[in-house]
């Protein structure tokens, strides 16, 4: 099976091949073709969860080892990646689908779908990479493809947003890059698995290529005090755009590789462990205390998605904490199981939420939360979807983010982090007030006289948010035990077991 | 055996199952509630009567498509879960004959009754629960359908929906804290098996956290602020149900669980409780006193009721906990009764300010029989239910007064607090009744008339309740229902009340009442309107039983208070939002949007990273 791992990113490279190769005789083929690939990859990765519980190796070219060294590029499935993968695929298919219609107001619409197959390219590849520069390769495709995609309107606002997000971006890179020289450096390899084992166990030395890291992938992934470029990104981006970019963006170039950095390449250590679980609990603060008072309907998601962020920090934090000084296992795994399980469930709802304010600015022409109301009569299928994604990020049960967010609460209790777990009850009271306001504002009350006439959007959007509503659903589903071992227990293994990354691959 | 699967699961399936079906088929939508509801209620009943040796019984629900969750579906059967199973079941019944005939399709309430099965069989569930997740899985569910009972249809209403929605979450959210705690402390999450005493500062935070959320669904000081708001603005039939009957159903409950099963109080938690039950009694009742809208009146006393039941529970003994759970299935009885009462003003005049009504008992008869029986047994007018629990929190309270503690030793202010918020609620009973129903009749309320069967049987159903749980309490009802709490018998308490007897003299004395009344009027003679000068009498001329009560307002040390409660100073909503804002600003200011200050940050972020850790 390992020979279709190069599919991830051949498939939708080559979209973007065809489409913009097309796109003068045949322009709507590329919104049909994103679709078809990211069905088959959906269907390829849940193949790969439920039959191959195996970590999965890819050696590019077809290089073996040679005494022990790889020297061929690795492309690595293991119980984590396949996380992300799903992530991935499914929000990226939902919100493709969803572009179909809300694209036919850009005039040209295959660049569009062009950048959304290089975005997508980049996302799988840095998930699936074995190798740190590959990791750096698509990083940058990721992101730059994500810098055009959020100017994409080409309005004042838009260009002024990325500009920043291209700047801010670009240093991150340039610091990413400082930190992988550094790495090189000191061990003569660029493959992580055969980093972790190079490593020199010079405290210092792993401290400070640790703090670039931190720095650089913080950045993307939205971490405090790394946080500013992404309100006015992800909200002046095309709605589809916003909610891959919220939904999945942050999650598989930020979160996801330093989960990967500094549990599997990395040996643990207190002190990161620290600095992850101080920075996320203040993003989680910071940004649910922004996001509250904002009356922008898509800057009031951006805020969130940092707020988010900062629970899965918290999650993994707590679980790197106690791991690195030798604590009980299954609290580690819980507190783990919490972060992961909360990724997922962030990247379903808030696409929701960014696909919900997409409809209503679709119909309505406005972000500003005070110019609607009373919608819930006009659009019933954006209003019950858009409560029940509200429900979930507030952590209401029977959805998914209760879930989530009660394993976070009760692990970091467990651990003796009551302090921790004080915030994160009150960040989820301060989530629920601000999408109380969001439901109140928008949905319920007196319809605007000028939108008397508006009506619910094209079924194609529709479909994708009652999919997505029901995700949130049926993701509750994931915290019961036969179920949540065929998804998540592998990608907890993964970091409970963090040596088990170089021997899987290495024989190390 | 029964299979209880179903009071909890069968009417939340058919819930959902609601929503497919199309608004139009409202009545057909009823009508399968009401099978449902009945359903339950014949359950709810089987449940009460099934016995077993065993004090407290646990039993396996099995789950046929996931049996990995049967570990967390164990329930508790015993004597109080039983009771408050019994008493879910009995209103959700009656709820829904009242629903049926008030909830129109001019009321554009939307899934009304799929939120309503669906609120049913979560309490059943929650109540039930042994495991504590199960049990905050159900409770967190519960809000949500409380914040969809209420239709949002302008700005007062959808405030109120997120207010609502707001505190209860917040309360949830809290309620999880504390059964983390509970589970740290513990290792275990059955509700039968932890007991921790009240002692240390993990065990306490654990008990607040556990006491907020009790207090905040049944609507005590200082999180009650929501419940007259809601009151207000949601329809009769959801305000009867929820707030009135339903949540103080459920709060109680969870404070009793908290009370008897899960902790075991220490002196400081009794003065704290015994504290805030009479500060909700007292606030409650004065905020009541001044309102004008009857809904919103009728909001507050559900608040000020509540004091009595934590006063009772708080005592800790066995008559103490059995008064305050009496209490608590006569308010949901009277309370829920005024609330229908008031819907049914609503629905065929379709005025709630006490103002715009008057004159209506000889309009709507058996309106206004059950609203006055309802009346007085809130005020704790004997022989009805109302007075026969105060009268037993009473005796526990002087009870209590024997024991050591500082509490204890208090027990005379406990004693004359609880007597004057008695005396408080009949005097703002007296405004409700004289407003709605005596008086002269305003002209617009000309063609009002009784409303019909389905909306008058279930209020008739629980003013007689009302009259049976009063007279029949001493030898009946206390025994037969709270038995399982160890109250002793009637005869053995420190003061005595021969509560038929009493029935009977109180009969006697208004049949002898009647009978003067009318020998009196059997010579015929002349009536015509008070002569004022020759003048037309004219509608200003009527007298509005709301002004009295405007000169406690006025009172120099009372206005203070009550301006300072309308500027939502005592609101802890508002105080919350005050502070989340303000912070929420000054980070706004931080947030300049030029770029150059995001790279300072991000650098001075990365160098504060490198000084801590490596130096």
């Amino acid at each position: 099976m390992s020979t279709l791992i190069p599919l991830y990113i051949i498939v939708p490279l080559g979209t973007a091949f065809i489409t913009v190769f097309f796109a003068k005789w045949l322009p709507g083929l590329g919104k049909y073709l994103i679709n078809l690939a990211l069905l088959f990859l959906t269907g390829l990765t849940i193949y790969l969860v439920i039959h191959e519980p195996q970590t999965m190796i890819y050696r590019v070219g077809g290089f073996t080892d040679v005494a022990n060294i790889p020297i061929a590029i690795f492309l690595m499935i293991d119980g984590l990646t396949k996380i992300l993968l799903l992530i991935i695929s499914l929000v990226g298919l939902f919100v493709a689908f969803y572009s179909i219609k809300y694209t036919k107001q850009y005039t040209c619409e295959g660049n569009f779908y062009t950048l959304f197959g290089l975005m997508l390219a980049g996302m799988y590849g840095v998930v699936i990479a074995g190798d740190i520069f590959n990791l750096y390769v698509f990083l940058e495709i990721a992101s730059i493809s994500s810098y055009a995609l959020v100017a994409f309107g080409i309005e004042k606002q838009q260009l002024e947003a990325t500009f920043k997000y291209q700047i801010l971006g670009g240093v991150s890179s340039l610091i990413i890059l400082t930190g992988i020289g550094f790495l090189y450096w000191a061990t003569g390899t660029l493959n992580m698995p055969d980093i972790a084992t190079q490593l020199p166990k010079h405290d210092t030395f792993n401290i400070f290529v640790s703090v670039l890291l931190i720095s650089g992938f913080g950045l993307k992934a939205a971490m405090f005090p790394f946080h500013s470029w992404l309100p006015d990104a992800h909200s002046s981006a095309p709605s589809p755009i916003s909610a891959m970019l919220s939904g999945v963006l942050i999650k598989a170039i930020g979160i996801y590789v330093i989960i990967r950095l500094f549990f599997n390449v990395f040996s643990l250590s207190y002190e990161i462990a620290m600095t992850i679980t101080v920075l996320g609990t203040l993003s989680m603060i910071i940004g649910v205390l922004l996001a509250v008072g904002q009356w922008d309907f898509k800057r009031l998601l951006a805020y969130h998605s940092i707020s988010q962020m900062g629970y899965v920090f918290l999650g993994i934090g707590i679980g790197m904490l106690i791991l690195s000084t030798g604590g009980d296992g299954k609290i580690a795994a819980l507190s783990i199981l919490g972060g992961l399980f909360h990724l997922m469930n962030h990247s379903i709802f808030k696409a929701l939420l960014f696909l919900n304010a997409g409809s209503v600015e679709y119909r309505t022409g406005t972000r500003n939360l005070r110019k609607m109301g009373g919608l819930a009569s006009r659009m019933p299928i954006t209003s019950a979807t858009s409560f029940i994604a509200s429900m979930s990020i507030s952590g209401i049960p029977p959805f998914n983010g209760f879930f989530s967010k009660i394993i976070i609460i009760i692990a970091a209790i467990q651990a003796r982090y009551y302090l921790l777990s004080f915030f994160a009850v009150i960040v989820s009271i301060i989530t629920l007030a601000s999408f109380s306001k969001v439901l109140k504002y928008a949905f319920a009350g007196k319809t605007h006289e000028k939108h008397n006439e508006i009506k619910e959007v094209p079924v194609s959007m529709s479909i994708s948010m009652t999919a997505l509503a029901l995700l949130c659903l049926l993701m509750s589903l994931l915290i019961i035990p036969s179920i949540r071992e065929v998804f998540l227990t592998p990608a907890i293994n993964v970091l409970l077991e963090t040596s088990q990354y170089s021997v899987s691959a290495i024989g190390i | 055996m029964i299979d209880f699967r179903f009071l909890i699961f069968m009417p939340i399936v058919i819930g959902i199952v609601l929503f497919i079906l199309p608004e139009s088929l409202k009545l057909i939508k009823g009508l399968l509630s009401l099978i449902v509801t009945g359903t339950t209620l014949y359950l709810s009943v089987s449940l009460f009567a099934f016995s077993s040796a065993e004090p407290t019984e646990l039993y396996q629900m099995s789950c046929v498509f996931l049996p990995a969750i049967n570990s967390f579906l164990i329930l508790n059967l015993d004597g109080l879960s039983k009771l408050i199973t019994l008493f879910i079941g009995l209103f959700g019944f009656l709820y829904t004959i009242y629903s049926i005939a008030y909830v129109t399709k001019k009321k554009k309430l939307f899934n009304y009754y799929s939120f309503f099965l669906i609120t049913i069989g979560a309490s059943f569930g929650a109540v039930l629960a042994d495991n504590l997740l199960f049990f905050v899985t159900l409770w967190g569910l519960l809000g949500l359908t409380l914040y969809k009972l209420i239709k949002s249809h302008d700005d007062q209403s959808s405030a109120t929906a997120k207010k609502t929605l707001i505190l209860i979450g917040a309360s949830d959210s809290i309620l999880i804290m504390g059964i983390g705690i509970i589970f740290r402390m513990t290792g275990s999450l059955s509700i039968s098996s932890v007991n921790i005493a009240t002692s240390g500062v993990l065990a306490s935070i654990a008990f607040l956290s556990l006491l907020v959320a009790s207090f905040t669904k049944a609507g005590a000081f200082p999180f009650h602020t929501w419940v007259p708001d809601y009151a207000q603005d949601a329809p009769a039939s959801s305000s009867a149900f929820l707030p009135a009957s339903l949540d103080k159903l459920l709060g109680i409950y969870l404070l009793a669980r908290i009370c008897l099963d899960i902790f075991e109080l220490t002196s400081w938690a009794t003065l704290m409780l015994l504290i805030i039950g009479s500060i909700t009694i007292i606030t409650a009742v004065m905020m009541a006193l001044v309102q004008h809208n009857l809904k919103k009146l009728l909001g507050y006393h559900a608040v000020s009721q509540v004091g009595y039941m934590i006063t009772g529970l708080a005592l800790g003994t066995p008559l103490g906990v059995a008064a305050g759970l009496f209490h608590l299935i006569n308010n949901a009885i009277y309370k829920g009764g005024l609330f229908l009462t008031a819907g049914n003003v609503e629905k065929r005049t379709g005025k709630e300010e006490l103002d715009d009504l008057g004159g209506l008992s000889k309009y709507m008869p058996l309106t206004f029989l059950a609203a006055l029986v309802f009346a007085l047994s809130i005020s704790g007018i004997p022989p009805l239910n109302g007075f026969y629990s105060k009268w037993m929190i009473y005796l526990g309270i002087i009870e209590f007064g024997s024991g050591p503690g500082i509490a204890n030793k208090l027990w005379m202010v406990w004693l004359i607090l609880s007597l004057l918020g008695s005396s408080l609620t009949l005097a703002s009973f007296v405004k409700f009744i004289s407003g709605i129903y005596l008086g002269r009749r305003k002209d617009h309320l000309q063609t009002v008339r009784e409303v019909n069967f389905l909306m008058w049987l279930p209020q008739t159903v629980l003013a007689l309740l009302c009259i049976i749980f009063g007279v029949f309490a001493a030898n009946w009802i206390v025994p037969s229902l709270f038995g399982f709490t160890g109250v002793s018998d009637a005869g053995a308490w420190i003061g005595e009340w021969p509560v038929q007897m009493v029935s009977i003299l109180i009969l006697i004395s208004i049949i002898v009442g009647f009978i003067i009344y009318w020998i009196g009027t059997l010579k015929t003679r002349r009536t015509c309107d008070s002569f004022i000068g020759g003048e037309q009498l004219q509608e200003e001329f009527s007298y509005s039983s709301v002004e009295f009560y405007k000169t406690i307002a006025a009172l120099k040390f009372f206005a203070f208070f009550y301006d300072k409660a309308q500027k939502k100073w005592f609101d802890i909503y508002y105080i919350g939002k005050g502070i989340v804002l303000g912070f929420s600003s000054l980070l706004s200011w931080c947030h300049s949007g030029i770029l150059s200050t995001y790279m300072t940050w991000m650098f001075a972020g990365i160098t504060i990273l490198f000084i801590i850790l490596l130096l």
